[in-house]
C-alpha cells in the first residue's frame, strides 16, 4: 500500500518534471523564416520629402522588432524584412511596383505608400491579390468607400484634418466667424475642404471664399489677393507643404491679415519653420500626432522613448513629425495583428486587423467596417516662437493658443 | 476696381518670371532647333546656387544672380560641347530624348546633393511691398520683373550689337552657309546653349525668392516656357516678353473669374494657346520661318 503510494508520487513527479522540461524549452522561442513586407514609397519626385519620412517611420520599427528577434508567432520568432521600391511620386507607377513586390519579391504584406492618390491605386492591387495592406499616409475617405476588405488605414481620415481647428476657434474670444478656404485640387485636399464647409456651419461660422488650385502651384498670390477682398477671420489651406509655404509668403507680401492661419499639411514639418523663419509663428495646423501627446501605449515605445529612438537613429535634434509616427504606427498594427492571428495566412491576418483594438504611442488603433481608424482624434498645433506647441484639445495640450494673430505690420 | 488692378499687377509680375524663364528656352529653340526639356532643371540649379550663397554666406539673392549666370553658362557650354553637339544633326526626337535624360540626371544629382527638403530664400525685405492706393506691389516680385526686362535687353544687345550675336543669328538662319563663311559651328552652338543656360540660372535665382524650391520644382517651368514661346512666337526677344506677360496675365485673371479655381487658369491659358496656334501659327509676334 505504502509502496504503491510512493510509486504514484514518483510518477507524478516525473510527469511534473517532464512538463517543466517542455515549458522551459517553450520560453526560448526558435527562429523562423523571415516575414517580407513590401512598400512602394516616393524616394524621388515631388513627394520625395514625405516619402522619405514614411520610410524613416518604417525603418525605425524594423530595427526595433529585429533587435527583439522578430514577430512572435506560436513561439517562433520571425525576423522581418522590408522590400522597398521607389514610386517616383507617381501613383500609377506605385500600383505596378506593389504588384512587382508581391510577385517577384514575394512580399507577404504591404505597407502603404505616401499620399492618398498612390494609396488608392495600391489598394486595388492589395485587394486583387488578397494581401493585407496597412497604410499610414492616405487619409482620403474615398479610398475606403469602395468596399475593399484588405486595406486598413491607421491615421485619422481627411474630414477631420481641419475640423479640430474650427472646434478650437469656437472656444476663442472674439469668436472668428468668416473663413476663406483654399484647396489643392486632389481628392484628399478637396475632402478636407468640403468637411470644413459642412462643419463650420454647425459652429456658427461661414465659408465666405473658396477656391481650388492645381497641386504644387508655384504662384498663389492671385488667390490670396482675392481672399483679401473678403477680409476673412480665418484663412485655411488644404494642400501640401509647398503650397502652405507659398500661401504664407503671399499673405505677408499682400498684407492679408487674419486672426487664424491654419494649413492642413506643412506647418508640422521642420521645413516650414526653416523656410519661413519668424513668419511661421502663429500658424496652426491639424496634426495626426505631436511629440507632446499623452497616450499610454500597451506595447512598443512610449511617446518620449519614441522621440529619443528617432533622434538617435537619424542623428537629429528635431523630434519626428507625424508622417514618421503614423508610418511606424502602421507597422505596429501589422505586428499586433500577426501575433493575434498566430499565423502568416493573409486572410487570418486580415481578420485580426479588422478586430484589432490597441493603444500605441500614436493613439488608439482600431478600424471601422470600412478599414478607417475613426477612433483616434486629431490634435491642433501652433508654432510659437519657432517651436511647435500642441494647443488643442486641452487634455493633451502643452500650450495655449496665441490668439488673435497680430497683423503682419505689427510683428 | 482696385481688386482688378491688383490682379493685373500680379499677373504682370508673374509674367515677368515667365519672361525670364522663357528667354533662354526660346534662344536655344530658335537657333539650335532644340526643345530643351532640361531647361527647368537648369533653372533650379540656379535657384540652388542662390539659396546656397544666401544661407551660407548671406549673399543677397539679387547680388548672386551674376554668379548664377556664370556658373550656368559654364555648365551649359560644357553640356552642349560635350554631349548635345553629338546629336545636333540627328532627328528632333533624339534631342528630345537626350535633354529629357539630362533633366533626369540633373534632378537626381540635386536630390543627392540637397535632398528633397524644401528650401527657401527669405531676405529681410521679402514680405514688404510698395503700396499704391489699395494696390500692393511686393518688392521681390517687382525686382524679378525688372531683372527679366534687363535680361531681355542684354539678350537683344548680344544678338544685335555684337559679332558673336551675328554669328549666332547666322547659324540660326543657315548653319551650312555660316560654316562656309568661317563660323566655328561647335563653338557657336555651345555658346548659344551656354547663354540660354545662364539666363535659366538667373531666372532660377529670382524664383528662389518667392517659391520654395525642391529638385523637381523646375519641371512646371519647362512647360510654361514652352507655352510662352508658342504664344509669343519664336525668334524675337520682344515676342518672348509679350508672350510671357500675356501668359502671366491670363493665368492670374483666369483664376479670379467667379467660380473658377486656378486649376481652370491653366486650362484657359492653354485654350488661348491652341487658338493662337490655329489663328496665328507663328505666335503673336513671331517671324515667319
Amino acid at each position: 500500500m505504502r509502496r504503491a503510494r510512493l510509486g504514484t508520487v514518483a510518477a507524478g513527479l516525473a510527469v511534473l518534471l517532464a512538463a517543466c522540461g517542455t515549458s522551459n524549452a517553450g520560453t526560448a522561442p526558435s527562429t523562423g523564416s523571415p516575414i517580407i513586407f513590401g512598400a512602394a514609397v516616393s524616394l524621388t519626385g515631388s513627394q520625395s520629402k514625405e516619402g522619405g519620412l514614411t520610410k524613416q517611420g518604417y525603418d525605425l520599427w524594423l530595427d526595433w522588432i529585429n533587435q527583439r528577434g522578430g514577430i512572435l508567432i506560436n513561439n517562433v520568432k520571425h525576423p522581418v524584412q522590408i522590400a522597398y521600391e521607389d514610386d517616383q511620386s507617381n501613383a500609377n507607377l506605385s500600383a505596378t511596383l506593389v504588384q512587382k513586390l508581391i510577385t517577384s519579391e514575394k512580399a507577404q504584406f504591404i505597407l502603404g505608400p505616401y499620399g492618398s492618390a498612390a494609396t488608392a491605386t495600391d489598394a486595388i492591387i492589395a485587394e486583387k491579390n488578397g494581401i493585407p495592406m496597412v497604410e499610414s499616409n492616405g487619409a482620403a475617405q474615398s479610398i475606403f468607400n469602395k468596399g475593399y476588405k484588405f486595406t486598413f488605414g491607421v491615421l485619422s481620415p481627411a474630414n477631420k484634418y481641419l475640423t479640430g481647428v474650427i472646434d478650437m476657434a469656437a472656444t476663442l474670444t472674439p469668436k472668428p466667424t468668416t473663413i476663406a478656404m483654399l484647396n489643392a485640387n486632389d481628392n484628399f485636399s478637396l475632402e478636407v475642404g468640403k468637411a470644413v464647409e459642412d462643419y463650420a456651419a454647425t459652429k456658427g461660422m461661414t465659408v465666405v471664399f473658396t477656391k481650388s488650385y492645381p497641386a504644387a502651384a508655384p504662384d498663389v498670390s492671385g488667390l490670396i489677393s482675392q481672399a483679401k477682398a473678403f477680409n476673412p477671420d480665418i484663412v485655411m489651406n488644404s494642400g501640401h507643404l509647398a503650397e502652405s509655404i507659398a500661401i504664407n509668403k503671399a499673405a505677408k507680401q499682400l498684407g492679408l491679415n487674419a486672426k487664424i492661419f491654419a494649413y492642413s499639411v506643412g506647418p508640422s514639418t521642420p521645413d516650414f519653420i526653416s523656410a519661413l523663419g519668424a513668419d511661421a509663428n502663429y500658424v496652426y495646423d491639424g496634426s495626426q500626432w505631436t511629440p507632446q501627446v499623452k497616450y499610454r501605449p500597451s506595447f512598443y515605445l512610449s511617446v518620449s522613448d519614441y522621440v529619443k529612438a528617432y533622434q538617435t537613429k537619424y542623428n537629429s535634434t528635431e523630434p519626428p513629425d507625424y508622417h514618421v509616427a503614423e508610418s511606424t504606427a502602421g507597422c505596429l498594427a501589422f505586428e499586433k495583428a500577426i501575433e493575434n492571428a498566430g499565423s502568416l495566412d493573409p486572410s487570418k491576418v486580415r481578420d485580426a486587423l479588422a478586430a484589432l483594438d490597441v493603444m500605441t504611442f500614436f493613439g488608439q488603433i482600431k478600424f471601422d467596417s470600412r478599414g478607417i481608424n475613426i477612433f483616434k482624434p486629431m490634435v491642433v498645433e501652433q508654432i510659437q516662437n519657432g517651436t511647435h506647441y500642441t494647443v488643442f484639445p486641452a487634455d493633451v495640450a502643452n500650450g495655449k493658443p496665441q490668439y488673435p494673430t497680430p497683423s503682419w505690420s505689427s510683428r | 476696381m482696385s481688386q482688378f488692378i491688383q490682379q493685373v499687377v500680379l499677373g504682370l509680375l508673374l509674367g515677368g518670371v515667365y519672361v525670364a524663364v522663357a528667354l533662354g528656352f526660346s534662344l536655344v529653340w530658335g537657333i539650335l532647333n532644340i526643345v530643351n526639356l532640361a531647361h527647368g532643371a537648369l533653372v533650379i540649379v540656379g535657384a540652388y546656387i542662390t539659396w546656397d550663397l544666401f544661407t551660407r554666406l548671406h549673399v543677397d539673392p539679387f547680388l548672386s544672380l551674376p554668379i548664377d549666370a556664370v556658373a550656368l553658362f559654364v555648365i551649359g557650354y560644357g553640356l552642349q560641347r560635350g554631349v548635345i553637339n553629338r546629336v545636333i544633326r540627328a532627328p528632333l526626337l533624339f534631342t528630345f530624348l537626350l535633354t529629357f535624360g539630362i533633366n533626369l540626371v540633373i534632378v537626381s544629382l540635386l536630390l543627392l546633393i540637397f535632398t528633397g527638403d524644401f528650401r527657401s530664400v527669405t531676405p529681410s525685405y521679402s514680405g514688404s511691398g510698395l503700396q499704391v492706393g489699395n494696390v500692393i506691389i511686393p518688392y521681390i516680385r517687382l525686382g524679378g520683373l525688372a531683372v527679366a526686362l534687363v535680361l531681355a535687353g542684354v539678350l537683344w544687345a548680344i544678338l544685335n550689337r555684337t559679332r558673336t550675336g551675328a554669328a549666332i543669328l547666322a547659324v540660326g538662319a543657315d548653319r551650312d552657309a555660316a560654316q562656309l563663311v568661317g563660323v566655328d559651328l561647335r563653338h557657336v552652338y555651345a555658346l548659344t546653349f551656354g547663354i540660354g543656360a545662364a539666363f535659366a540660372g538667373v531666372a532660377g535665382g529670382i524664383i528662389s525668392t518667392f517659391q520654395s524650391i525642391t529638385p523637381t520644382a523646375g519641371d512646371p517651368y519647362t512647360l510654361q516656357a514652352f507655352a510662352v514661346v508658342i504664344l509669343g512666337g519664336l525668334g524675337r526677344v520682344s515676342a518672348t516678353i509679350v508672350g510671357g506677360l500675356a501668359f502671366g496675365l491670363i493665368e492670374v485673371l483666369g483664376q479670379s473669374a467667379p467660380r473658377l479655381g486656378s486649376g481652370y487658369a491653366n486650362a484657359i491659358a492653354f485654350v488661348v494657346l491652341v487658338v493662337v496656334l490655329v489663328v496665328r501659327p507663328r505666335g503673336l509676334l513671331g517671324r515667319l520661318a
